[in-house]
């Protein structure tokens, strides 16, 4: 295991890796350049790691593959390991990850309607996923189901066990997704941009929801959001990817109060303030580069306003940043800090 | 909102616009009041904002006011003039003023026309121009925006998220309007797309002197690119400000609501709480008296029986609350900026300086050999 690779346990020295992700790459058929390319994180029990980014960047799909529910083909698992509790989750057959999903990993997405069966009432829904991997009675897995969705806070929950998703709002569908996820007590939740479809004030309720119950059950959370908003709201630490790979990584007061890849800074640069009109945007020019147009060397580098020569020669690697060992930010350009090599250049 | 100083040129005087479904198989008729009521008067050159959240009525006022669908009652006024009795006919022509561009750039397109024809086809329609000319104005467009004259002969499905929105963009420049309604243009954007199209946008704002209405959900974009917002729920306007004031001073409680509970970046302020409970009731049966009462913090008796007043509040802002000055001592504290040290600061202001100096080169190399 590369020394730098899980990007910061370091950093937080108390808590048991619960996860360990090295080296994950991952290819769409036909294509020479992986869509994923070595990344590699650990998020610690009880812990939230987010994972910044575009479309595009790799965050959702890395997260398919830890779940086992890559579509392959297409896609395929080039290199890797995802070591969860003693085992690596790449490896497992079908049947055995289908016993740790749902059970002690579990995965929410951002339309809960797509994963709703609309046709079964909400408490059959709930009480399956208990039934599944619990050996239960039918009335005790309905009870929890009800206890459930108590606790994700459903108005009238004994009334909506026999309703259908249809019949609820996308913010109550939502929470019975989180109470179905969580049904079993899973070590670790991965939600995909679970408020992305939801109106501000409801995202802002579901928020408060996922960080109490967090704080409740202790579970570790892999939040994976296109938001900067909701990753200051929720995350101890980041991951900012970028067409496959993690450009920087740390705490989440090292990347807001002190961002270091120019790519979180462009990014950063172009959500609009809500403190106050500050002219136009700092915007970062052109698009993501397609599977089939990957550039060589670091991937930012055409659209990045720092590049030089030498960012296309090779691929950065992921620096450790900052004194110390615990400093755990990391960034993935040859050229941060910016500020002292582009005094170094004027010079 | 007199009409006496400002130089109004799009109106609306107490519309409405109902949707009613056929009668169910059992019970009564069931109508949804999409926009109830609503009187908004947008000025010459402004751009006026419209927030609220799903089904609050915003993208049928915005339809409402190019008349894409007629009102069940009310004025809209354009110039002056109450255009919901117009013809078809007569409509066309004030369609040359009046242009729409919508969320999602790829469904409003024809996936069967090229670019070039899609841009083209409002200077066609209109009859403007010879057909040679109508093909330089195509190429000025769509460099104008930002892409290359020779993507005239593509078609759409060829194109990225943000480049359909600035062909969309392009075709809505094509006639040469006076007012563009944008329903959400950018928030079916990535990031970092998203502040590239909001800066054409206020570019070409400026550029062809146009009237922009922006209805959207994203306070921060509002933030960024409106002089005045108007905050909708339930079909109704709720409050009207100029948008420093209303950032600074949210005097509606729903107001008040919405700006709590956006996430904001920085991590130094946790705990954003849900600004209010519950759902938005369905506008199938919207409560009596005032209609965010089932939410508010407020509510008293009197808000569930007696609908509130849109009242001035001076300063040229509304609000339809029978609290709002209570509301407005207790309104939340303005946002926390990001607390970056100065070192990242200074990283900021470097990818500014040379972003904006690369945009000036690459502007430069595409006018250089295309002018004439």
């Amino acid at each position: 295991m590369p020394a730098e690779a899980a990007f910061d346990l370091a950093a937080v020295p108390r808590r048991q890796p619960l996860l360990t992700v090295e080296g994950l790459s991952l290819r769409l058929q036909d294509n020479r350049a992986n869509i994923v390319d070595d990344v590699s994180f650990a998020i610690g029990s009880g812990e939230t790691l987010a994972i910044v980014g575009e479309s595009g960047c790799g965050k959702s799909v890395t997260a398919l593959a830890l779940m086992g529910l890559l579509p392959r083909p297409p896609i395929e698992v080039v290199a890797g390991r995802a070591v969860f509790e003693g085992e690596d989750l790449l490896q497992l057959p079908p049947r055995q990850m289908g016993e740790i999903r749902g059970d002690r990993i579990s995965m929410i997405f951002q339309e809960p309607m797509t994963s709703l069966n609309p046709v079964y009432r909400i408490g059959d829904q709930v009480a399956e996923v208990v039934l599944r991997h619990r050996p239960v009675s039918r009335a005790e897995a309905r009870g929890r189901a009800l206890e459930m969705l108590e606790r994700v806070k459903i108005p009238a929950a004994v009334q909506r066990l026999d309703e259908y998703p249809h019949q609820l709002s996308g913010g109550m569908r939502q929470r019975v997704m989180i109470a179905m996820a969580l049904a079993n007590d899973p070590q670790l939740l991965i939600a995909d941009e679970p408020t992305t479809a939801l109106d501000v004030t409801i995202q802002a309720q579901i928020l408060e929801l996922i960080r109490t119950l967090q704080q409740e059950t202790g579970t570790a959370l892999m939040m994976i959001t296109h938001d900067l908003g909701v990753v200051a709201e929720i995350a101890d630490r980041v991951a900012v990817m970028y067409a496959g790979r993690i450009a920087e990584a740390g705490p989440v007061e090292a990347i807001f109060d002190d961002p270091q890849h120019p790519y979180t800074i462009g990014l950063m640069s172009s959500v609009p303030s809500l403190g106050g009109r500050s002219g136009r945007l700092a915007a970062i020019p052109g698009m993501v580069p397609t599977v089939d147009a990957l550039p060589a060397g670091c991937r930012f580098a055409p659209r990045c306003p720092f590049a030089t020569p030498a960012c296309s020669a090779a691929v950065p690697a992921l620096r450790r940043l900052g004194s110390g060992p615990t400093s755990g930010h990391f960034a993935a350009c040859i050229h941060a800090p910016l500020e002292a090599s582009s005094a170094e250049a004027a010079s | 909102m007199t009409g006496s100083a400002p130089d109004i040129i799009l109106e609306t005087r107490d519309v409405s616009r109902h949707f009613g479904s056929q009668a169910a198989w059992f019970g009564e008729k069931r109508v949804v009041r999409a926009v109830d009521g609503v009187s908004l008067a947008v000025r010459r050159g402004e751009t006026l904002a419209v927030v609220g959240e799903s089904g609050c009525g915003k993208s049928t006022l915005a339809r409402l006011l190019v008349r894409l669908i007629r009102p069940t009652a009310g004025e809209v006024l354009y110039e002056g003039r109450d255009i919901g009795g117009l013809s078809e006919r007569e409509m066309r022509g004030l369609r040359r003023d009046l242009q729409f561009v919508f969320q999602d750039p790829f469904s409003s397109l024809n996936p069967r026309m090229t670019v070039g024809t899609l841009v083209e086809e409002p200077l066609r329609v209109h009859g403007m121009g010879s057909r040679a000319e109508r093909r330089r104005r195509v190429d000025a467009l769509l460099q104008r925006v930002g892409l290359r004259p020779e993507f005239a002969d593509r078609y759409p499905h060829e194109f990225s998220g943000g480049q359909r929105q600035r062909i969309g963009i392009a075709r809505a420049l094509a006639s040469g309007p006076k007012v563009v309604i944008g329903d959400e243009p950018v928030s079916a954007l990535d990031v970092s797309i998203q502040a590239q199209v909001i800066n054409l946008l206020e570019d070409l704002k400026d550029e062809f002197k146009l009237t922009l209405i922006l209805i959207a959900h994203d306070l921060a974009v509002i933030r960024h690119m409106s002089d005045r917002v108007a905050v909708m729920y339930l079909g109704e306007i709720v409050e009207l400000a100029e948008t420093e004031e209303l950032f600074a001073r949210p005097l509606h409680p729903y107001t008040q609501a919405l700006l709590r509970a956006i996430p904001v970046p920085t991590p130094h302020r946790r705990a954003a709480a849900a600004g209010v409970k519950g759902d938005v009731p369905s506008p199938l049966a919207p409560p009596a008296g005032c209609r965010f009462h089932t939410r508010c913090p407020l509510a008293t008796a009197l808000c569930s029986a007696t609908k509130p007043d849109f009242a001035d509040a001076g300063g040229g802002r509304f609000v339809a609350c029978h609290y709002w000055q209570q509301a407005a001592a207790a309104a939340p504290a303005p946002h926390a900026e990001a607390h970056r040290t100065a070192a990242a600061q200074r990283r900021f202001a470097l990818y500014r300086d040379r972003s904006e100096q690369q945009e000036r080169l690459r502007t430069a190399a595409a006018a250089g050999p295309t002018t004439t």
